[in-house]
This record gives structure tokens, C-alpha cells and sequence, in this order.
């Protein structure tokens, strides 16, 4: 049972920066996320709260307890590897054993403990194998395992899943949210994957170049995403987003044309979920433009075209054919807008949002 | 089993490749065939002009020392069984009696019971049954090979040979020991250090490993003859000489193994992941304990390997023991040297040649116990897991 507090953490290579001002409260019990692509810093936070990685400024503080400068040891957490980290000399005993037996648990618990942290993530028939024989959902198992059998104040899981297959990352995920519900440990899960992070998190924090760019729920960051960059990182596929200007409440770029929009005049990038969006009759709809790609996905029609500089996915209904260069045209209702500022990339509040919460 | 179409080779390649693999093994295994056979034979024999005299050894046959077909043949089929056994009897012995814990105890008391009783049959009870076989099966029993041991016997109990294995049994498990214990613990501590230090510090090896051995040995001898008088400030009067002990060739020898020792240990433990030492520590180890529980265990092929070149160094090294060492401490190399520095007679050099057969025995011996780990060790793909 431990809170987290990151306190204005930043770590810093020579001039290289590679966490900057990292500043959040991870509350008891609270599953976090940190989201972002490689070389975000996202790992580097982890490896920070781990202690395997010093903070060049800013506290630490687990539990009430500033940590800077203890061992990984006395830090009271455990952590769940990329490529698992398993003893390649120990059996899968032995591997979710190791924590007890370096931490001088009495020798009567072990076999009870091992057990039922085995039987938690399936791992019953395989105690007596060696790591090399096991396949990688169930290295990454023992690494759970071995990672719950101490019952420690903080997990920390550095992208988990990537090394396993697609199937394998969808079962396994599943464990992990139903492990993290059972077990009720401060939880932070590093991935760059947004379903992962959708689909686990209490709260996500999505990062880039080691600067936080925005917190918040899942829905959040979904609904309501603070810059460009969340919306384009975020969402399968990412939002649309277009340039053009705004003047006088209407949005206008090549093929598009949007009104009743309510934000200053000038440059801006709006943006729309591809779902959001319908197909309209004729030529009726805000966007109008020759077909650049159409893909089946099975459950939808994807249907891209070229509007406000960029490419403009929307889903269409399953059944819907048409060929490369046919005309078509989108209904994008104000409603589902967002507005972003053209250089920062910031949020724009305008009105549509209230639209459609009422909507 | 057949191989890709794209793997196919042609006839010409695959008869060129086969005939190059068999000259150069016929080069490397003739030298060692070669004196084995003289070792066996009387001066006459091993010197003779035709080949095949020093092969069947017709003098050494006509002195009474021979083998019989029937010798042959029983020898073979002893020494057959004898070496299978020790393959699978013998471990599978060791695992039924020998209480888990003291796995390393039971092989070693194992392998002792089991090369004495080897030794017992094949040198005590063998020719006992022979002497008897050969004298009921008439012209089966004359003797066809000759060969005699003669020179063996003069090796290691006249002229004392076993003193020269003692010798050169310490000053490699010396050079061993000291050359595991510092190349393990600074190969893994410059292995995970990413300062420019350690970069400059692993140059700085290979420098003192690319120096000509004798340079070393030039600067220490003076200095080691001498070292009465230079230590007598320090431990006065009972000061030691330097020159002539073992101790003395170990140090050297390590100093100019050390280098390549860190090296090799160093890309042993990079092979190893970083991860594991993180994971150990995470799961509440220190530094220390991360290394002696975690890393070490998976790091035996690296350092089996590695101790094999640290003997083979040890073990094989002339020009530093020859200089350093006196008479009585003298190891094998140099003292087979002095047999072929004597005046010589034949007799003499067949004594050097059968001491020469002698030192490649403890070779083959550990290269056969170790060969799985130093396989595993030259292509290091044992730790990923």
C-alpha cells in the first residue's frame, strides 16, 4: 500500500535531457500508465522510481519516504522486465522463489507463497522447467510471478507485452488488468502501445521527449486530448487532423469547409475521430474529395481522402464499395471537432466541446 | 536429413573441402602419433631409417618387449569399456550415491576410485591373464608390436619427472586462481561501467598483453635476484630471494595473462544482460550478492573456457620458467628441454620424447571433462533466456 510522489523529477545526460520536470502523485492502490513512443523518457521514470537509474534533480518519495538514495533493494518494489529477466540457471521454482530466499523470508512460507503466486498467473505445470523451455507468454508469466510472490508496496512493468505475439498480448493484458484488480498494489506500466495503455490504465500519462504532455483518465485523453500530439498518438486510427483557417466561426482548407465553429480567427489544425464522422449524400457533406485508398477492415469500411493537407480516414458502414477516385463526401458535424492551435499544437476550447457533451 | 537446394555444393567443392580437411588433420594429429610411437620403442627402433621399423619396432620385439594380437585385441576391448564406462557407469554411479549437496565431492572421489581401479586392471591384472593367454595360443600369442615402457618408468621414477608435474601443477593452479578471481571481478565490473575510464583501462591491457613476454621477464629477473636486498628494509633479515620460487614465475605469469583474461571475461559478462543484474537487485539483492547469485552461475562456460586458456598459458610457458625457476622447482617444459640439452645419447632423447607424450595426458583429460562447457563457452549463446 504505498502512494508515489514524483516531485519536479528530472534526469538529465550531460546536456542531454531525458525526464524533464517530472511532477505527479500516483495515488494507493492507482494503476498508471506512462505512454509514449520510444525514447520519450517514459522508461527512464520507471527506472527512476526503481532505483536503477539516479534522479539528477527532484524527490522521490514512496510511501511518505524519500527514496532518492537507496538501493533498488530497499525500495520495496518489484519489477516486470521487457525481456523478462529470468535466471537462466534456476527453474521456474526456483526464478519466483529468489526474491523470498534474498530477502531472508522464513523458509516455511516459501513453498505456500511460490504456489499461489504459480497458481495466480497459471504457472502450476511448469515449476520444474528451466526458463529456455518455456515460450515467451510463459517467461513473461514468471516474470509476473515472481514479480507478486513478495507482495510488495509498487509494481513497476516495463512494457511487459512487447515482446509477445499479438494473440498472446491480448490474453496476457487481460491477466494483467485482472491480477492489478485482485492484488489492489500501486501499479506503473510503461508502454508505448495506446490500447495497452487504454485498456489498463486508471490514468494515463502520455509523454515525449521526456516532457509530460498530458494527464488524465483513459476517456480523458481520448475524448478531450491536450495537444496534437496526444491526438495523434492516441486512437486506432489517430485522429484526423487538418490545417486551415478559421474566419468568422468557419473552418476552410483544401476540400473541407466546416461552420459554425466558435474560436478566434486565424490558422489552425482541426481535428475529428474517424468514427465520429458519417458519409453524406451527394456532395452535402463538409468534406467533398476524390477517394485516395479505400480498406476493408471487416467490421467497417475505411474510406482516406486528401483534405486540409493531410490524409482524412473515416469509417464507413461494412458493405460500402467504391473505387479509388470516386467522388465522396463526409458529414463532420461541429460537434466532434477539436481545434488546435496551429504552431503549439494546443487545445483550443471552444464551444463545439460543450456540443457534445450535451449531444 | 537433406540439405537446401541452396546449400548444395558441388562435387568439385565438396571433394576439395574433404581433401583439404583431411591433410590438414593428418598435419596436425602426425607430430602427435609420431612420438607417441617412438615413445614406446628401444633407441634403435625409434631412430631407425625405415618407417615402418619404428612403427612394429622390430628390436625392441626381439629384447621380449611386444604385443601380441591377442594383446591387442584384449587391450583395445578393456580400454573401450574403460572409457565408456566412465561416460556412463560412472556418472550414473556418482548421482545414485553421492548426497546432492556434495555433487563436486562425489565426482572427484568417483573419478579416483574409478582411475584406480582402471589402473589395477589394465597395468596388474591385464598382463597377469595375458602372460597366461599368450603362452597357451601359440602363434596368436607372439608378439607382433613391439613396445616397450621402459622409457616411462625412467622418466617419472629415475629421473624424477613427478617433481617437474608437482612444480608445474602449482604454478597453474596459481596462475589459475589469481587470474579467475581478479579477471572475473574487474572483467564484470568494466563490462557494466559505461566511464571512459574503463575504455581506457581495457586499452591499457591490451598494451601490457601485446609487450613481448621477455620483456617482462628482462625487468623482473634482476630485480628478483636481488630481492633480498631490496626487502630487507621491510621484512629484515628473513627477507626472501624471489628468484627460483613458484611464487615468483605466478606473478609473472599472471601479470602477463591478466590482460586477456579481463578481456575475455569482460565480453563473457556483456553477453550476459544487464537486465538480470537489475532484476536481482530489484528483487533485493546488492551489487555483490547480484554478482555471486545471479551472474556467476550463468557465467561458467565463460569462465571454464577462460581458466582452459589460463592454464594452457601456465602450462605451457618456457621462457619465463626457464629463466626464473631453479633447478629444483623447475616445471615440465624447460626440464624436457634440458633432457635434449644433455649429452645426449638415443636413449636419452626417447626418455625427453616419452616425458613430451607425457605432459599432453593432463590436456586431454580436461578438455574431455569440460568439453560441453567450453563448447558452450567459444559460442556463448548459452545465457539468453
Amino acid at each position: 500500500m504505498a502512494e508515489i510522489q514524483l516531485r519536479n523529477v528530472n534526469k538529465r545526460w550531460g546536456s542531454f535531457v531525458g525526464v524533464d520536470n517530472f511532477d505527479l502523485t500516483i495515488a494507493d492502490q492507482e494503476f498508471l500508465v506512462l505512454l509514449g513512443p520510444s525514447g520519450c523518457g517514459k522508461t527512464t521514470t520507471m527506472r527512476m522510481i526503481a532505483g536503477l537509474e539516479d534522479a539528477t534533480d527532484g524527490d522521490i518519495i514512496i510511501d511518505g519516504r524519500v527514496v532518492n538514495d537507496l538501493d533498488p533493494k530497499d525500495r520495496d518494489v518489484a519489477m516486470v522486465f521487457q525481456s523478462y529477466g529470468l535466471y537462466p540457471n534456476m527453474n521456474v521454482y526456483e526464478n519466483i522463489r529468489f526474491p523470498l530466499k534474498v530477502r531472508k523470508v522464513p523458509e516455511a512460507e516459501h513453498d505456500e507463497r511460490v504456489r499461489r503466486a504459480s497458481a495466480m498467473v497459471e504457472l502450476d505445470d511448469f515449476l520444474h522447467r528451466k526458463p529456455a523451455e518455456l515460450s515467451g507468454g510463459q517467461r513473461q508469466r514468471v516474470a509476473l510471478a515472481r514479480a507478486i510472490v513478495r507482495e510488495p508496496n509498487v509494481f513497476l512493468m516495463d512494457e511487459p507485452l512487447s515482446n509477445l505475439d499479438a494473440k498472446l498480448r491480448v490474453s496476457t493484458r487481460a491477466q494483467i488488468k485482472n491480477l492489478s484488480h485482485e492484488l489492489k498494489v500501486t501499479t506503473v506500466y510503461v508502454t508505448h502501445d495506446q490500447i495497452e495503455a487504454m485498456t489498463l490504465a486508471d490514468r494515463v500519462v502520455v509523454m515525449k521527449q521526456g516532457k509530460v504532455q498530458q494527464v488524465g483518465t483513459p476517456t480523458d485523453i481520448y475524448d478531450h486530448p491536450a495537444n496534437t500530439f496526444v491526438a495523434s498518438f492516441i486512437g486506432s486510427p489517430a485522429m484526423n487532423l487538418m490545417d486551415g483557417t478559421l474566419q468568422g466561426g468557419t473552418f476552410s482548407g483544401d476540400n473541407v469547409s466546416i461552420s459554425g465553429l466558435s474560436a478566434p480567427d486565424g490558422p489552425v489544425t482541426l481535428g475529428f475521430r474517424a468514427e465520429d464522422a458519417t458519409l453524406a449524400e451527394g456532395a452535402s457533406g463538409q468534406i467533398t474529395a476524390p477517394i485516395y485508398t479505400i480498406e476493408l477492415l471487416g467490421d467497417a469500411t475505411m474510406l482516406t481522402v486528401r483534405a486540409g493537407g493531410q490524409l482524412v480516414s473515416v469509417k464507413a458502414h461494412k458493405e460500402y464499395r467504391a473505387e479509388i477516385g470516386d467522388m465522396v463526401s463526409f458529414s463532420v458535424p461541429v460537434g466532434i471537432c477539436h481545434l488546435f492551435h496551429k504552431d503549439s499544437g494546443m487545445r483550443l476550447e471552444t464551444g463545439a466541446d460543450q456540443h457534445a457533451e450535451i449531444a | 536429413m537433406s540439405t537446401p537446394k541452396a546449400m548444395q555444393q558441388s562435387f568439385a567443392l565438396r571433394f576439395s573441402s574433404g581433401a583439404f580437411l583431411a591433410i590438414w588433420c593428418l598435419l596436425a594429429a602426425f607430430p602427435i602419433f609420431w612420438i607417441t610411437v617412438m615413445s614406446f620403442k628401444s633407441p634403435v627402433d625409434a631412430f631407425a631409417d625405415s618407417p615402418l621399423d619404428v612403427i612394429f619396432g622390430p628390436v625392441t620385439r626381439a629384447s621380449g618387449d611386444g604385443l601380441s594380437v591377442v594383446d591387442i585385441v584384449l587391450g583395445l576391448v578393456v580400454l573401450f569399456f574403460a572409457i565408456r564406462w566412465a561416460f556412463t557407469r560412472l556418472p550414473a554411479l556418482v548421482r545414485q550415491y553421492c548426497p546432492p549437496g556434495l555433487i563436486v565431492l562425489g565426482w572427484l572421489v568417483g573419478a579416483l576410485v574409478y582411475a584406480i581401479a582402471f589402473v589395477l586392471v589394465f597395468f596388474g591384472l591385464l598382463p597377469l591373464i595375458l602372460g597366461l593367454l599368450n603362452g597357451l595360443l601359440g602363434p596368436l600369442g607372439t608378439p607382433v608390436l613391439g613396445l616397450t615402457t621402459d622409457h616411462y618408468v625412467a622418466v617419472w621414477a629415475e629421473n624424477e619427472f613427478y617433481r617437474n608435474f608437482l612444480n608445474s601443477m602449482l604454478v597453474t593452479a596459481g596462475v589459475v586462481t589469481i587470474s579467475l578471481t581478479v579477471g572475473t571481478l574487474a572483467g564484470y565490473g568494466l563490462a557494466r561501467s559505461g566511464s571512459d575510464l574503463a575504455f581506457w583501462l581495457l586499452i591499457f591491457a591490451l598494451v601490457f598483453r601485446a609487450l613481448p613476454h621477455s620483456v617482462l621477464v628482462a625487468g623482473y629477473l634482476p630485480v628478483f635476484i636481488n630481492s633480498s636486498e631490496i626487502l630487507r628494509p621491510i621484512f629484515g633479515e628473513g627477507a626472501p630471494t624471489l628468484y627460483g620460487q613458484p611464487w615468483a614465475v605466478i606473478a609473472v605469469l599472471v601479470s602477463i595473462n591478466q590482460p586477456f583474461t579481463i578481456w575475455m571475461l569482460r565480453s563473457f559478462f556483456q553477453n550476459i544482460p544487464a537486465e538480470l543484474d537489475e532484476a536481482a537487485r530489484v528483487d533485493g539483492c546488492s551489487h555483490f550478492q547480484a554478482f555471486r547469485r545471479v551472474i556467476m552461475p550463468v557465467m561458467w562456460p565463460g569462465v571454464i573456457t577462460t581458466g582452459l586458456f589460463s592454464f594452457l598459458l601456465g602450462y605451457n610457458d618456457f621462457l619465463v620458467t626457464s629463466l626464473l625457476l631453479d633447478a629444483q622447482n623447475q616445471t615440465m617444459v624447460p626440464a624436457i628441454a634440458g633432457y635434449f640439452n644433455r649429452e645426449t645419447t638415443t636413449t636419452d632423447q626417447v626418455e625427453a620424447v616419452a616425458a613430451a607424450v607425457s605432459i599432453t595426458a593432463p590436456l586431454f583429460l580436461l578438455v574431455m571433462i569440460f568439453q560441453r562447457q567450453i563448447v558452450s563457452g567459444l559460442t556463448a549463446g548459452a545465457v539468453k533466456g
